[in-house]
């Protein structure tokens, strides 16, 4: 069972870039357009046709304001006017002959990459180039031909929100990528993943896209070997914990993908508690059953995880109660955060597949979450306590009031 | 020697004794409105005694403020209770400061002779404002911080020495800590020794002529020819100031209990401000009003001359006793005017409230 899910994971992974960027001759890439907002739902939308000429477009373009005209790319006009199509083919060189050249690039920016082309020619577009195959992206498919702006612009087909869509323009799209025998599953699988929602929905520019784990210009699909390497740019704790645990080498030794074992490649999920166990649902039953070795282990981890986070849940609640009624339970709420914080800490520690490590860290959060929950039962006992202390002064001046209305009455008029 | 004779032989208690036995208060059907002055004296006396009870634990600084508070309220004993009657009351005092305001101002017991009583009494509603206005940074929480620096933004606007009013008030450019430390003084030594003063001031300013009579009432007892029916300062108004009392005190009780004063979270000078940042309710319609001048009136900046108006108003205010010439009709433009301002009040603090929702 292990084997085929291995075997699907690395075709899937192997699909996304092996045969990348398969562009039908012909079919000139939208330019200028600025991508949509886009959202997981809408990431492998085909981009709509250019609106406007190759002339007006240039005007927005980089390279109009760094003083170039059309004659820097198509040459001189023809003889019967307008300029001659630059071939696919020669579209990377041609691009190369000035940011491959480093003196030449520092005029305009200190600091700008040169090895693009270089990258390019290692990727699996660049090499199918080579060979002739024109319908694999090149430098104008993903940056635009005539309207392109800086990959810092937000308009830019590049830009990490917009990476995902300009890659799906071809890898979403089955008539193109089957062809190659590949499957158009991929950037809708990613668009479902942990990685999107927090690139797409939150905003947050660091979460991976596409180019980030199969590289940009040198894209290629990371092989089975180097996935733990990929993940590790980022998780460089759980890679670091898995490089060192047991499961490291018995992977190595059944050849799958590492992390994608347990984690899939594209559609990403958050971790949950009901991966780890003995159950239908647990992902470690792929190779684990209850009579195996390790099965202890995998028990006990569940428990401490499905303990802790109800024991979470119960504090929160008291918590919540306590702070609606205008106590105030920051302590309480600081020992929580840190028992989320063990939490997170024992996720990372899943990673070593062992339980002394998970155990200890299990037991400080246990310790924090007991502590959230005191404070929580504290401070509701000292809201009844207030509330009580209220009521007795409340009557103590309903009485005096009283007497010193009946006082009042009682004044000669 | 009993203990009466010795400070009698020293005071003169026996001459206070027979003042008060025949202190009288006049008996009619506005004498619901003397109440208010009372009632105000009693939200400041709290105020005097929770605070000195928070100033056991507060530290002035910008570092230990906000955490000095929260200390008091998570782990001094009843110290939730203290800080919770202190931001109450505080609130309940400029309440009845305003409606203390108001029901002279319709009543007209500014009139002669009691210019003085009014004079020191607007003062003092001044100094309350100044009390919520610097008592309001002290806690040094997000919401105070930000507010404090639109409130003393408006302090700048004003031409010549505007500048030198908001270092003055900030302490530096910016609001800071040498902000907190310099409201904290006004908080607890300048302003209180100033209303100390005026307090004392003004009530004896209203015990010499005693309670003033509404005109509508003096006309009423002439035109019958009989005497404004009065009534015994002790005991009776005095149990009933009494009972208006304690009715305060129940009320600060179970807002304290049942709605504890928030301390939201730790000022962050370098976050950006939060949004709906808004002042105290009874800065919200001079907030709000600001809101609705335009950039330029006939080519002076807006915000100035709303400055201006609203400054000329408050030195109105205090010289209304002196520009009222106490006719019918001036009597009668005056009651319209103060209808106008509350109805104006009114409707900028609706407006502010209902604009900050979300």
């Amino acid at each position: 069972m292990t084997r085929t899910r291995t075997a699907w994971l690395l075709a899937a992974a192997g699909a996304l870039v092996a045969t990348v960027a398969i562009r039908a001759a012909g079919t000139a890439p939208a330019q200028g357009a600025t991508p949509a907002p886009v959202n997981p739902a809408q990431a492998v939308t085909p981009e709509p046709a250019p609106s406007q000429p190759p002339d007006v477009l240039f005007k927005d373009d980089v390279h109009a304001k760094a003083g170039l005209t059309c004659e820097s790319c198509h040459g001189a006009k023809k003889a019967g006017g307008g300029y001659a199509m630059v071939a696919r083919t020669t579209i990377a060189p041609m691009c190369a002959k000035c940011h491959a050249d480093a003196a030449y690039m520092k005029t305009f920016a200190p600091q700008v990459r040169v090895d693009q082309y270089a990258q390019y020619q290692t990727s699996v577009h660049g090499r199918q180039m080579a060979k002739g195959e024109t319908r694999v992206a090149t430098c104008s498919d993903c940056h635009h031909a005539h309207g392109i702006v800086a990959v810092r612009d937000t308009r830019s087909p590049v830009t990490p929100p917009h990476v995902a869509q300009t890659c799906a323009r071809c890898h979403a799209d089955p008539a193109r990528m089957t062809p190659f025998n590949r499957s158009p599953d991929i950037p809708g699988d990613w668009s479902k993943s942990v990685h999107a929602e927090a690139l797409l929905k939150r905003g947050d520019s660091s979460a991976p896209t596409c180019s980030t784990c199969h590289g940009s210009h040198g894209a290629t699909p990371p092989g089975a070997e180097s996935v733990a390497n990929v993940c590790a740019q980022c998780h460089v704790r759980e890679a670091d914990l898995f490089k060192k645990s047991k499961k490291a080498d018995l992977f190595k030794s059944m050849g799958t993908g590492d992390c994608l074992t347990c984690h899939s490649n594209h559609h990403i999920e958050p971790p949950q508690a009901s991966w780890i166990g003995l159950d239908d649902k647990a992902i470690c039953t792929t190779c684990h059953d209850d009579k195996m070795p390790g099965a202890a282990v995998i028990t006990s981890v569940r428990k401490g995880f499905d303990d802790l986070q109800s024991r979470m849940g119960e504090a929160q609640a008291v918590l919540d109660r306590a702070e609606t009624a205008g106590m105030l339970v920051e302590e309480g709420k600081l020992a929580l955060h840190n028992a989320a914080e063990a939490h997170v800490r024992m996720r990372v520690l899943v990673h070593t597949f062992a339980g002394p490590p998970f155990d200890e860290v299990l037991k400080e959060g246990l310790t924090a979450v007991a502590q959230a929950n005191a404070a929580g039962v504290d401070a509701m006992n000292e809201l009844q306590y207030r509330r009580r202390g209220l009521a007795v002064a409340t009557l103590l001046i309903l009485g005096f009031l009283a007497t010193l209305f009946v006082k009042i009455r009682k004044l000669p008029k | 020697m009993s203990l009466r004779t010795w400070f009698a032989e020293r005071l003169p208690v026996t001459e206070v004794q027979a003042a008060i036995a025949h202190k009288t208060v006049p008996q009619h059907r506005h004498t619901v409105w003397y109440y208010l002055g009372g009632m105000t004296l009693f939200f400041f006396i709290v105020q005097v005694v929770t605070g000195i009870l928070l100033l056991l634990y507060y530290r002035p600084s910008s570092a230990e403020a906000y955490d000095s508070v929260q200390f008091i309220m998570t782990r001094v004993p009843f110290g939730w209770l203290v800080r919770s009657i202190h931001s109450w009351s505080a609130n309940l005092m400029v309440g009845a400061a305003f409606a203390h305001l108001f029901s002279v101002l319709f009543l007209k017991a500014y009139r002669r002779p009691r210019e003085m009583t009014w004079v020191s009494g607007v003062l003092l509603l001044f100094l309350v404002l100044g009390f919520g206005f610097t008592g309001y940074l002290l806690p040094w929480n997000e919401l105070s911080y930000f507010a404090t620096r639109v409130g003393t933004d408006i302090a700048g606007v004003v031409p010549g020495v505007g500048e030198f009013i908001l270092t003055f008030l900030r302490g530096g450019k910016d609001i800071s800590g040498a902000t907190l430390t310099r409201f904290y003084g006004f908080h607890v030594a300048v302003l209180p020794a100033i209303a100390t003063a005026l307090i004392g001031l003004h009530l004896l300013l209203v015990q010499y002529p005693g309670m003033s009579v509404p005109p509508s009432v003096e006309e009423k007892s002439k035109r019958e020819g009989r005497p404004v029916p009065a009534m015994p300062f002790v005991p009776h108004f005095a149990l009933r100031d009494l009972f208006g009392w304690t009715v305060a005190l129940a009320l600060l009780a179970g807002l304290s209990a049942y709605l504890p004063w928030e301390l939201g979270h730790k000022a962050d000078p370098f976050a950006s401000a939060p949004a709906g940042i808004q002042p105290e309710w009874y800065f919200l319609w001079t907030f709000q009003a600001l809101k609705y001048v335009p950039a330029h009136i006939l080519g002076i900046e807006g915000e100035l001359v709303a400055i201006i108006v609203m400054g000329l108003g408050a030195v109105a205010l205090v010289l209304l006793p002196f520009l009222d010439i106490n006719t019918r009709r001036s009597r009668t433009v005056v009651t319209w005017l103060a209808i106008g301002a509350l109805a104006f009040m009114a409707a900028m603090t609706l407006l502010a409230v209902r604009g900050n929702r979300p």
